[in-house]
């Protein structure tokens, strides 16, 4: 744990050491680009409420708001499809015609039909997330189903189990290490539609939002106080959905490398 | 004079043009320990299967007179590689087949009793990976004898173990058995084994497999591998399998 903090401080010293001197060398210009020596107290003010026009806390609130409401339906909707996929071979065939031909589309490019039809609206915001979420989720969790060992829900059928049994204690706890897999990749791209989903004014807090407006004053410490506190609340959902798997995935422990 | 269990008549069975099991016929008695012999690739675990209901066939298969289409747990089967389920504790695999069956409390305490019979107290909360062969089949015996079936079907279930724990588990199977009156159907590939454990041996032939000879051991057990009756018995099969 030392180990890691020390080497932690010597490599953010480094790259903000490196910064420091790219600005002093090569920029030289406030309204293009800021030192972090600018950036850091900026920073702090915005956290801290200390900025009358950008509340950063207010605007992780309404991201954060955002990502909930796209990424939980994209949970249950993709961990729901997933699972009747995987399981049954005529949804199968059905769906994955459709999820062959829309997933290729970035959700980008579903924000003007979406500000079309939802106006500028949470929900519009929300969808774009869910477009983007979605098909990670739909895919790991079909993934997961479909890798699900012969010989486990044979050993389930002569012990006597139904086929609703099957599903329930077999081929869901047998998927879930895939269906991490999706819930982390889907949050990490849920993140990034977050920023890409604000930038086009769908409410006037929010991350995304707020890099926008700074960008439009000229003011680069502030677009790039918003990067790093961007990063760091994707690093921390992140690091929720790693403690959650390694809570509920414990008996994979010592079966594989972490 | 005990009762039949299952009739097994004029089986058959092919896999697209491969004929695997050819017209075998048999049938086994309540409490027996049946044991089935015979080459690799004879067409073993085939037979056992269809026994357990994951094959379809030609002829007929009866348990207690009723033909069987489907798995169920009136016979379980134990796989060769245990297959216990990884994402569940030792006592969570065995309860595996009862706790919606039974009460939790009731559903908790026969799976207890089984781990004492099966001689893993003291293991209830730990994990698969944190066992050893021999222990992981005793998880696999306990999470098929708690169904209580009529027919405990078993595939070389010792066969991935070092010589010593394969035969401390054959004595305790044997004990295990004598305990609770199973009628166990034990497929092998083994002489010895055969004669160690079985009330009658099945001996099959090379695939597409037929019975070639039904051997009684009428031996006292606990058996001993050394006794000359022993060896004469295992040297008649080595000899049946042979030609
Ligand atoms: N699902 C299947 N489809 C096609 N052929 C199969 C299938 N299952 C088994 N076979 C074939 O049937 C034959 C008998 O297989 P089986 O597994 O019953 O033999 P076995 O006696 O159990 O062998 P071993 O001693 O190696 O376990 C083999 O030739 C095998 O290739
Ligand atoms: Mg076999």
């Amino acid at each position: 744990m030392k180990l890691r903090i020390f080497y932690v401080s010597i490599s953010v010293s480094i790259f903000l050491i490196f910064w420091e001197t790219f600005y002093y060398f090569f920029i030289r210009d406030p309204f293009l680009l800021a030192p972090p020596s600018k950036v850091i107290p900026t920073f702090v003010k915005l956290i801290t409420l200390q900025d009358p026009s950008f509340k950063m806390p207010v605007d992780i609130v309404f991201s954060l708001y955002h990502y909930a409401l796209g990424f939980s339906s994209a949970l249950i909707i993709g961990i729901s499809l997933g699972l009747l996929m995987g399981f049954s071979r005529t949804l199968e065939n059905l769906l994955s015609p459709i999820v062959e031909l829309i997933r290729p589309i970035p959700p980008i490019a579903w924000i003007p039909i979406s500000i079309l039809l939802l106006k500028l609206t949470h929900t519009a915001a929300g969808f774009i997330i869910f477009i983007g979420s979605f098909f990670p989720i739909l895919l790991n969790t079909r993934h997961g189903v479909a890798s699900v060992e012969k010989k486990f829900v044979e050993v389930a059928l002569t012990l006597g189990a139904s086929r609703f049994e099957i599903l329930r204690k077999v081929i869901i706890p047998a998927s879930m290490p895939s269906i991490f897999t999706g819930i982390r990749v889907g949050s990490g791209v849920a993140w990034m539609c977050v920023v890409a989903a604000e930038l086009f004014g769908v409410s006037a807090y929010g991350l995304g939002y707020q890099i926008e407006i700074a960008r439009l004053y000229h003011a680069p410490e502030i677009v790039i106080s918003y990067m790093v506190c961007i990063g760091l609340v994707g690093y921390a959902l992140d690091n929720v959905y790693k403690f959650l798997a390694s809570r509920f995935l414990r008996w994979r422990r010592g079966l594989v490398v972490e | 004079m005990s009762s039949e269990v299952l009739r097994v008549s004029n089986l058959r069975k092919r896999f697209n043009d491969l004929l695997v099991i050819d017209s075998i016929s048999f049938s086994i008695k309540s409490g027996e320990f049946f044991c089935i012999l015979g080459p690799s690739g004879c067409g073993k675990t085939t037979l056992l299967r269809i026994i357990a209901g994951f094959e379809d066939y030609e002829g007929e298969v009866l348990l207690k007179g009723e033909k069987i289409k489907k798995p169920g747990p009136d016979r379980v089967l134990v796989f060769q590689d245990y297959a216990l389920f990884p994402w569940r504790t030792v006592i969570g695999n065995v309860l595996f087949g009862i706790e919606s069956k039974l009460q939790k409390r009731e559903a908790l305490k026969v799976a207890e009793e089984m781990l004492k019979l099966v001689g893993l107290e003291g293991f209830e909360k730990s994990y698969p990976h944190e066992l050893s062969g021999g222990m992981k089949q005793r998880v696999a015996l306990a999470r098929a004898l708690v169904c209580d079936p009529a027919i405990l079907l078993m595939d070389e279930p010792l066969s991935a173990l070092d010589a010593q724990t394969r035969m401390e588990m054959q004595a305790e199977l044997v004990k295990i058995w004598q305990r609770t009156k199973k009628t166990i159907v034990y497929v092998t590939h083994s002489i010895e084994e055969a004669v160690f454990l079985a009330d009658r041996i099945l001996v099959l032939s090379k695939r597409p497999a037929r019975a070639k000879a039904l051997v009684e051991v009428k031996l006292e057990r606990p058996r001993n591998r050394f006794d000359a009756k022993f060896t004469e018995i295992s040297q008649k099969i080595y000899d049946l399998l042979k030609d």
